[in-house]
């Protein structure tokens, strides 16, 4: 089943401590896995790439290896990389790199060695943090409640389709899309006709997830020139399935809710700030006050919200 | 604050609910507070019961209802009214998708609108919705009588077995297997009468009564594509 959701701050704040919260009051919609999509505050050069690592005991050689392939794109660490300090064998690596040549052709051969270090997210300001267990282990792990930023995504999955693992956790990052990240609640059910479409294309997917299709499937779209908003009305007729997903790159982050009105979705926007869940008692955990929640119940809807990152102007 | 008060806020579930009884046990009204959109507050009260949630409730809310009468301040979650045999449940805001589902018997009354699925599949009793119904409001239902004021959406009243669907509104599109029937002045009498009852007393409403087709009683594999939607 699933839960998801989305918060955005008038102004940058403690984004992760807030999505925890939304995470954590839906904790019962699944406990496969969490993860945070999170956009902090925007590098104004080069990148923030976070990846996991397979083996703890490799880390050091698989970072050199990382860095190596890095130089040969013309990029660098611009600091040294962080990553967490747990015991499990995977490790979460948070690093800041220099602009490669190009986005599309370093990612494309750093995924040839997703075995031994899988880029997660890159984007300016997204930062994307995903692992096995509920909102409060993965919040205490990766240290999510300090987080500050501006807006951000939460998912707690039940695995119904493919694999658990933290690589399979959710949110998605829309390859080799930067700053763009997914959460979903249903099935695509014509997941393989649109993955060939897309591997056609040349879009590479690094699980067998129908999210991690949607994600990149929005960005193609919008990548011709239609906007978010009309590319999530796109989906509606054009994919098929019992889905609703939220969408987020650094400057909107919109909804898409199917035709058969099955995933419920609830907000409560006010001020130029959004909570956005599955269930109402998640947004409740945010506003304690009698506050409008808008019900998304009803079939084929979309909308989209402008997010105070500060990306625009650092660019 | 009259009688026995419940405060919900984080307070486990079952907590809650025992205090609830605890309270209708004791012969007093019972008032909840600070809700905060809970899943599955007040499941099968018994008869006599009065409780009020002030606030908005979650999922479930009022489920297996045997005889109380429940009111809530602002909106109820998904299914309100789940499968009740009887008494009744006023929601004075927003009732989420699959009200009064699978319900046999007593009466839900909501002030604002309902989500989609509506009634689905209930066995008896009365919704009536002062706003309009959501998508596919009365899918299957097999008895009872589901009542609009204000509208239907897309697909009302979809594969239909029994029972009614009153609408004294615009209707977006009819489901499958539905159709509109012409009410007798003694049928449209007995409606009014129910909403009177209710407080609803208006001689000037347009009625369309939707009842089965019945086509889908008698269904033939050959005819799948009659039913298909997309």
């Amino acid at each position: 089943m699933c839960g998801i959701a989305g918060r955005i701050l008038a102004e940058p704040g403690r984004v992760g401590a807030d999505l925890v919260k939304l995470m954590h009051a839906q904790r019962h919609r699944g406990a496969d896995s969490t993860g945070f999509a999170l956009y902090g505050k925007p590098l104004e050069a080069g990148y923030i790439v976070r990846a996991m690592t397979a083996r703890r005991q490799n880390l050091s050689a698989d970072l050199e290896f990382f860095l190596d392939l890095l130089r040969e794109h013309g990029s660098d660490f611009l600091s040294d990389p962080t990553h967490d300090e747990a015991d499990s064998d995977h490790v979460s690596v948070r690093m800041e790199i220099r602009e490669p040549t190009s986005v599309t052709d370093w990612v494309h051969q750093i995924d040839e060695y997703s075995d031994r270090i899988e880029v997660q997210s890159v984007g300016r300001a997204l930062e994307i943090v995903k692992d096995l267990g509920g909102a409060a282990e993965v919040a205490e792990k990766h240290n999510i409640r300090d987080f500050i930023g501006s807006h951000g995504l939460g998912h707690a999955r039940m695995a119904t389709e493919s694999d658990v693992s933290p690589t399979a956790s959710h949110p998605f990052w829309a390859r080799p899309f930067p700053d763009v990240a997914i959460v979903h609640n249903g099935q695509i059910t014509d997941y393989y006709t649109w993955r060939a479409r897309l591997e056609r294309k040349g879009y590479r997917f690094m699980t067998e997830n129908d999210s991690e299709l949607l994600a990149v499937w929005i960005s193609d779209r919008m990548s011709q020139g239609e906007t978010q908003a009309d590319a999530l009305k796109r989906s509606l007729t054009e994919i098929d399935g019992c889905f609703t997903f939220l969408y987020s790159n650094h400057d909107r982050l919109g909804f898409a809710k199917d035709r058969w009105a099955i995933k419920p979705l609830v907000a409560v926007d006010s001020n130029g700030t959004l909570s956005i869940a599955t269930e109402e008692q998640a947004v409740r955990t945010i506003h304690l006050d009698e506050v409008e929640v808008v019900n998304f119940d009803g079939p084929s809807l979309t909308q989209t919200w402008q997010t105070h990152s500060s990306l625009d102007r650092a660019a | 604050m009259n009688g026995h008060e419940v405060r919900v806020a984080n307070r486990p579930l079952r907590e809650c609910n025992q205090a609830i009884r605890a309270g209708i046990e004791s012969g007093q009204p019972v008032t909840v507070t600070d809700t905060r959109s809970r899943h599955n507050l007040g499941i099968g009260l018994p008869a006599g019961a009065e409780v009020h949630f002030e606030g908005s409730v979650g999922y479930y809310c009022g489920g297996l209802n045997n005889g109380a009468h429940i009111t809530v301040s602002h909106n109820a979650g998904w299914a309100a009214g789940e499968a009740m045999a009887s008494g009744e449940i006023t929601i004075n805001g927003y009732a989420g998708m699959s009200l009064g589902a699978s319900m046999r018997g007593g009466l839900i009354h909501v002030k604002g609108d309902a989500g989609p699925r509506c009634g689905i599949s209930m066995k008896g009793g009365d919704i009536i919705v002062e706003g309009t119904i959501g998508y596919l409001s009365g899918f299957m239902a097999h008895a009872g009588r589901i009542i609009a004021l204000g509208g239907a959406d897309e697909a009302c009243a979809d594969s239909l077995w029994g029972g009614e669907v009153w609408i004294a509104g615009p209707i977006a599109s009819l489901g499958v297997d539905s159709k509109i029937a012409q009410p007798t002045d003694d049928e449209i009498e007995q409606i009014e009468g129910l909403l009177a009852s209710r407080g609803l007393d208006n001689g000037s409403r347009s009625w369309q009564k939707i009842v089965s087709a019945q086509r889908l009683w008698h269904f033939e594999s050959r005819d799948a594509s009659a039913w298909l939607m997309i």
